[in-house]
């Protein structure tokens, strides 16, 4: 099983596009015609299930896309392999530190 | 007719070079090969590989003023001169406008260009409905002139991986083929990061393929098979 190969990853990639647009979509909406947010009310609605919910499925599906779409790029212009190994590995651990992070973010709230 | 011509000898070139050639052409000259075939006349050192001229064997494959095409099959009249000619682009030149193919055969070998089917032979020849035959059409045409991989610009980044826009509508042609009995087999071998998921679907493939085919719709058709495929 070869999550992030092959059609797995071609699909991964569709379907994180698909959840960022939705949440795109329902960011715009809501700057465009809800009233300004403060802090507060925002750490607040990333403490309720739902919004911590919400805030880890579109963070997940940032860095999912972003993985693929990086390693697509490497793959695809740096050949020399211990130099694209290097660079996969630092996108990678940069990448975990952010999940890392989020969850840490909805963890306190 | 003016022809600028690049022109490599590695035997007396340390870089290739354009070459210019003033070609007087007679009225009977339609095609691009027939200045080839006049410049040769004139210059007989110069080198490209030709043999149907007709668009069909794919011989004659090469950059025309900077896109890929069939030198037998592309019209002098309204022309822009001087008609560039280069060899195609992303592979290595042995000589002139004659490049090596090795790799591009090698890509169209792997993946199996012939029906696999182990089930008993049938008395006569293994029958296709005319809706299974005509899955065939627009895949079985190609006559692997390597215009569309030559011009593909992932194929140019990862030559050595990447089956190309060419061998993957091959490898199509016998996935739809209803004679055989390796699909899964097939798919699983394409299921890769870089044999079939190169494609940035850039679709330069399409533009220039001299039979009208869309190797770019035959690799999303394989990319939907794999999606579809039941887990074995």
């Amino acid at each position: 099983m070869k999550p992030f190969s092959g059609h797995r990853a071609f699909l991964l990639q569709r379907l994180s596009a698909v959840v960022l647009l939705a949440g795109l979509a329902a960011g715009a909406l809501r700057v465009a015609f809800g009233s300004p947010v403060t802090f507060a009310q925002w750490q607040a609605w990333s403490g309720q299930p739902h919004g911590a919910g919400t805030l880890l499925v579109v963070s997940m599906a940032v860095l999912t896309h972003a993985w693929i779409g990086i390693r697509d790029v490497v793959l695809d212009y740096i050949h020399p392999i211990r130099l694209r190994f290097a660079v996969l590995a630092a996108v990678a651990a940069g990448l975990v530190l952010l999940a890392l992070w989020t969850v840490l973010i909805v963890a306190h709230t | 007719m003016r022809l600028r011509v690049f022109r490599f000898d590695p035997d007396r070139h340390a870089r290739p070079v354009m070459q210019d050639y003033d070609v007087p052409l007679e009225p009977s000259d339609r095609m691009v090969l027939d200045a080839l075939t006049r410049l040769k006349a004139q210059d007989d050192s110069i080198t490209y590989r030709r043999s149907c001229r007709e668009g069909v064997c794919g011989s004659d494959a090469m950059n025309i003023n900077g896109r890929n095409a069939l030198a037998c099959i592309t019209p002098l009249e309204g022309i822009k001169q001087p008609v560039t000619l280069a060899p195609l682009p992303g592979f290595p030149v042995i000589r002139d406008l004659v490049v090596d193919m090795t790799q591009f055969f090698m890509h169209y070998h792997s993946i199996k260009p012939y029906v696999m089917n182990d089930e008993p032979l049938p008395e006569r020849e293994r029958l296709q409905s005319p809706e299974e035959r005509e899955k065939l059409n627009g895949l079985y045409e190609c006559i692997l002139c390597a215009a569309c991989s030559s011009f593909c610009p992932p194929y140019w980044w990862n030559p050595d991986k990447f089956i190309g826009p060419a061998g993957l509508l091959q490898a199509q042609r016998f996935i739809v083929d209803s004679r055989d009995r390796a699909t899964s087999e097939r798919l699983e071998f394409l299921d890769d990061v870089f044999k079939l998921y190169r494609c940035r679907t850039v679709m330069n493939c399409t533009e220039v393929c001299p039979k009208g085919l869309s190797p770019a719709r035959a690799i999303e058709h394989i990319k939907i098979a794999l999606l579809l495929r039941k887990p074995a």
